[in-house]
């Protein structure tokens, strides 16, 4: 509407002018329900997806791990349901000056230089083995499986109230030498000090 | 404003005034001192304000950003809710990045979540203030990307409190600094106002008591109010100092005065006594000259009647020596009392005791009465004298003495006009005068002696010839009656060839056309007919001195009867029995004087109305009049003019039984009134003139008048005039005969003044006849009636 108050009124019978008025036609006709969509709630994964990226963001790395690449890995272990989301949402962001990049494992030995790893439920069996390698690295552990954080992984997300909640494990992230920000243990709903260890 | 000219008023004193500006001055700097503070701590206060909201609203996002994150409201809302610590703040709330409002805080328990104010683009945040709230606007930043915004309000009660804490720590500080400013002023105007409070007071005292013996006292600091008490305390001391002196000379003044007025008053008594001396003297004068005149006139009187009457031949014809020593006696005579009257009009001008009585006159009536005591003497030396007075404008004097200044001045023509000369009178008028000429054929006067003419006891030397008897004084009296009038009298001449003397007088009004008919006539009225003896009016004489009273006797005789009073006291007594019809009266008898007994005459209701003539030689006339005398005569007296004067007064007495006088200037209708009237038994007389009918009038008694309105001349329209302004002739009937068409004007003045009008038309005769019948018998019964 603005623009019509800005063009003057002989400038419709153009070129120029009409190519303009059927781009702002085409525009609103195409455009305006894919942002609506955009809007509407995003799905479970897509929230997963996100709270992968957030967390990079509150979880300090130890030295030797930050100075390795230049890239910021996180990546995914089994049969993830992510599917092209994780991608998506994490395409072109960077956390610390460092591109981030998802990257798909299928042993966790692949998953030492991964600055985050997403350990799928169908691992459930062999979480004490992946843990175990992962060992003495300082890669987040995140997973969806229960008892994840009981059984020595790190952050473990929750549906409450149809919402996505984490748990957080501080003596397992220690350990790695990773440091939580008290931000983010605020928003955590259950923080676990002592825990078995490889277990 | 009105507290403002209060505060200025002019009559507050300097002390208070310069309180007053001490205050107002301490208080306004005090009051921009702190208005300019607390503006001040105003504004940082502000600045700190928002200062402080936005490190609120930085902690309060970067708290939050977790929670944001997360997408842990709760979270969010229990760090929102740390600032209950900070009480200013109203609300708070966090918004996503969409603007969607996330977590929110209200202070005073829930309320609703508002909609979040755009930030401009570019900034960080934004700030304003509402409705007493500081409103802020905050993006949440977090790792370089937008998490959301902070939206802080807070109240601004701290800040009003501020300010009523500092209003009230101004008002105190004000309040302090002007108590400190009053104790402060007080001590200046010690030092300042109070020399000039003192100075002001000793100005008062000086002003109000005059003592200028008061002094400043010195401040001893060489300021401006101490130069001013000097200055002042000099200025007192010259002040005294010419008070001083002033003084002196007031002193002085006043002995100065005094003693002058002491001088004043002397000479004041010395002029008031020789005032009384000079009193007394013309009071003297005055006796002198009333009782010369008395004694001078009184045996004069007698000379020149009786010469008179003896040259008449009154008492039995003379032979021709007799005549001519009694015409010697007859002119010596008169000379003498020319020479008196003339020393006695100069004294009384000289005393300046002459009496004008002033009135409005024709000078061609009264001419005739000059003219006729002149033309015999001209007629004597064959002098023609000729006269042209034909002026409308009557003159204003005393006509009396107008008739001696002309006389004066003709006979004093005649006397120096040779044989067959000529004198001739002519008259002018001028804007306020008239003049009157006389002009003579005489001997001439020198021009070196035209002055002389008019002084006392001077005459020209005309010549070895010339012997001219005369007193010397005419000219010099002549000429001072003529100032006192207001006049002037002036001469021209020349030596050989004549002279002309004229005299000037105050005209009157040109209206004024009072012409006397017995002026105009009396000049030349001899006798009256004498009436039946049963009817002539009685005059009673007054006077002490026979020969007087004989004198006025003989001078009536024909006419009137007389009786005689030689006293006041007989005067009053006779005149009561005898009732008489006019009375004459001398003024110096002994016993009762004049005056006296014309007063007693006119209180007497029996004799109040009988008109009285003062003869005397005494002229007082003023005293006369005032006593109610109807007219004063001056002795000697001629024979016409007491006539004159008694008919004026005394009332016409018709004779039904005398002739009715006939005027027309047609003969044949006289003829025929004269048959007329004949045969009806009436007595007739005819005129052909209205001059002649006044001259039968004023000579001849009748019982009526029968006129022609239309003649040659005088006409009747003036005869009924003349007649009906002759007291005497007031009643007489008058017939009216004419053919003549009248006026309405005319018709008026006829029914008014005359008896009866008949038509010239055929059938007259009877009623003429019938209304003469109706007139004169209708008084006579009327008369008888009156009688019984």
């Amino acid at each position: 509407m603005t623009r019509k108050h800005i063009l003057a009124p002989g400038f419709f019978h153009g070129t120029l002018g009409r190519v303009i008025t059927w781009t702002v036609i085409t525009w609103t006709v195409i455009a305006a329900p894919l942002l609506h969509g955009q809007q509407s709630s995003p799905t479970e994964s897509e929230v997963k997806s996100a709270y992968l990226y957030n967390f990079g963001k509150f979880v300090e790395w130890p030295a030797k791990a930050t100075s390795a690449g230049e890239f910021f890995p996180i990546c995914a272990l089994g049969d993830d349901s992510f599917g092209s989301t994780l991608e998506t949402i994490i395409a072109g962001e960077s956390i610390n000056g460092k591109k981030v990049l998802v990257k798909r494992v299928a042993r966790p030995q692949d998953a030492v230089s991964c600055r985050i790893l997403f350990i799928s439920s169908s691992e459930q069996n062999q979480l004490k083995e992946i843990l175990a390698a992962l060992d003495n690295t300082s890669v987040l552990t995140v997973s969806d499986m229960p008892q994840f954080t009981r059984r020595g992984g790190m952050i473990q997300f929750v549906v409450e109230a149809n919402k996505v909640r984490f748990e957080v494990n501080l003596t397992s992230a220690e350990r790695a030498g990773l440091t939580l920000s008290s931000q983010l243990l605020k928003v955590a709903i259950n923080v676990k000090r002592s825990a078995q260890s490889g277990g | 404003m009105a507290d403002l000219t209060m505060f200025w008023s002019r009559d507050s004193s300097i002390t208070k005034r310069l309180t007053r500006m001490n205050m107002l001055v301490s208080g306004a700097a005090l009051l921009i001192s702190c208005a300019a503070f607390v503006t001040y701590d105003l504004v940082s206060f502000r600045e700190a304000m928002v200062h402080n909201l936005s490190i609120q609203a930085q902690i309060a996002g970067s708290n939050s950003v977790s929670a944001l994150l997360f997408d842990d409201p709760q979270t969010a809302v229990s760090t929102l809710s740390a600032l209950k610590a900070a009480p200013n703040i109203v609300s708070a709330g966090i918004y996503t990045p969409e603007s969607r409002p996330f977590a929110m805080y209200w202070r005073d328990g829930a309320g609703q979540s508002l909609a979040l104010p755009p930030i401009p683009s570019g900034q960080m945040e934004a700030h304003w203030f509402k409705e007493d709230q500081l409103v802020l606007v905050r993006k949440i930043v977090f790792q370089g990307k937008p998490s959301g915004s902070v939206f802080i309000r807070s109240d601004l009660q701290e800040m009003s409190h501020r300010l009523k804490r500092y209003a009230g720590i101004a008002a105190m500080v004000l309040f302090a600094s002007l108590i400190a400013a009053l104790l402060v002023a007080s001590v200046f105007q010690r030092a300042v106002a109070e020399p000039i409070v003192h100075l002001a007071e000793l100005a008062g005292i000086v002003s109000r008591d005059k003592d200028y013996s008061v002094r400043a006292t010195s401040t001893g600091n060489r300021d401006e109010p101490d130069i001013l008490i000097h200055a002042f305390n000099e200025m007192l001391g010259q002040i005294q100092e010419r008070e001083g002196a002033l003084q002196q000379v007031h002193r002085e003044l006043e002995q100065r005065v005094e003693a002058r007025t002491a001088q004043l008053a002397a000479a004041n008594k010395e002029l008031e006594l020789r005032n009384r001396e000079v009193e007394h003297a013309t009071k003297l004068k005055s006796k002198f000259l009333a009782s010369m005149s008395h004694e001078l006139r009184t045996p004069l009187n007698a000379i020149v009647g009786f010469s008179d009457l003896l040259a008449e031949g009154v008492p039995g014809e003379l032979n021709p020596k007799q005549k001519r020593f009694v015409n010697h006696i007859k002119q010596g005579s008169a000379h003498l009392l020319q020479l008196i009257n003339d020393i006695l009009d100069l004294s009384k001008i000289e005393a300046g005791q002459l009496e004008l009585h002033c009135e409005h006159f024709h000078m061609k009536d009264a001419l005739p009465e000059v003219l006729s005591t002149i033309r015999p003497l001209a007629m004597a030396k064959n002098i023609q004298v000729e006269h042209m007075l034909e002026i409308d404008r009557p003159a204003y004097a005393d006509r009396v003495r107008f008739k001696q200044i002309l006389y004066n001045l003709l006979s004093n023509a005649v006397k120096f006009t040779p044989q067959d000369g000529r004198i001739s009178i002519a008259c002018a008028e001028d804007e306020d005068f008239v003049s009157i000429s006389v002009t003579d054929t005489g001997i001439g006067i020198r021009a070196e002696d035209q002055t002389v003419v008019f002084e006392e006891f001077r005459q020209v030397e005309g010549g070895k010839d010339s012997t001219h008897e005369g007193t010397g004084l005419g000219l010099a009296i002549t000429k001072r009656l003529v100032e006192q009038q207001g006049g002037k009298l002036s001469l021209v001449s020349e030596l050989g060839k004549g002279s002309r003397f004229s005299f000037t007088l105050p005209a009157g009004a040109k209206t004024t056309t009072k012409t006397s008919a017995t002026d105009a006539v009396s000049a030349t009225a001899p006798h009256r007919a004498a009436a039946a003896e049963g009817r002539k009016p009685l005059v009673l004489i007054v006077d002490d001195e026979a020969p007087a009273r004989e004198l006025l006797a003989s001078y009536l005789d024909p006419e009137y009867r007389t009786a005689m009073a030689e006293s006041g006291a007989e005067a009053v007594r006779r005149a009561q029995q005898l009732q008489p019809d006019a009375i004459t009266l001398d003024v110096l008898m002994p016993g009762s004087s004049g005056f006296e007994t014309l007063a007693a005459l006119r209180k007497n209701p029996e004799t109040a109305n009988i008109p009285i003539i003062v003869v005397s030689i005494v002229d007082q006339k003023q005293v006369g009049f005032a006593l109610g005398a109807a007219d004063y005569l001056i002795k000697p007296i001629r024979k016409s003019v007491l006539l004159e004067t008694i008919r004026k007064h005394v009332p016409y007495q018709y004779d039904d039984d005398a002739a009715i006088l006939l005027v027309d200037d047609d003969p044949k209708t006289l003829e025929l009134l004269e048959e007329t009237l004949r045969s009806a038994g009436y007595e007739t007389q005819s005129v052909q003139s209205g001059k002649r009918a006044l001259e039968v009038l004023s000579s001849k008694l009748v019982s009526a008048v029968l006129l022609d309105l239309l003649m040659p001349g005088m006409d009747g329209f003036e005869v009924i005039r003349h007649v009906r302004q002759d007291a005497a002739l007031k009643q007489l009937p008058i017939f009216v005969m004419t053919g003549k068409s009248l006026t309405p004007e005319e018709s008026d003045l006829l029914a008014r003044e005359t008896q009866a009008l008949l038509l010239k038309n055929g059938s007259w005769q009877q009623q003429l006849v019938a209304e003469v019948e109706r007139v004169i018998r209708g008084r006579k019964l009327a008369r008888s009636a009156g009688q019984s």
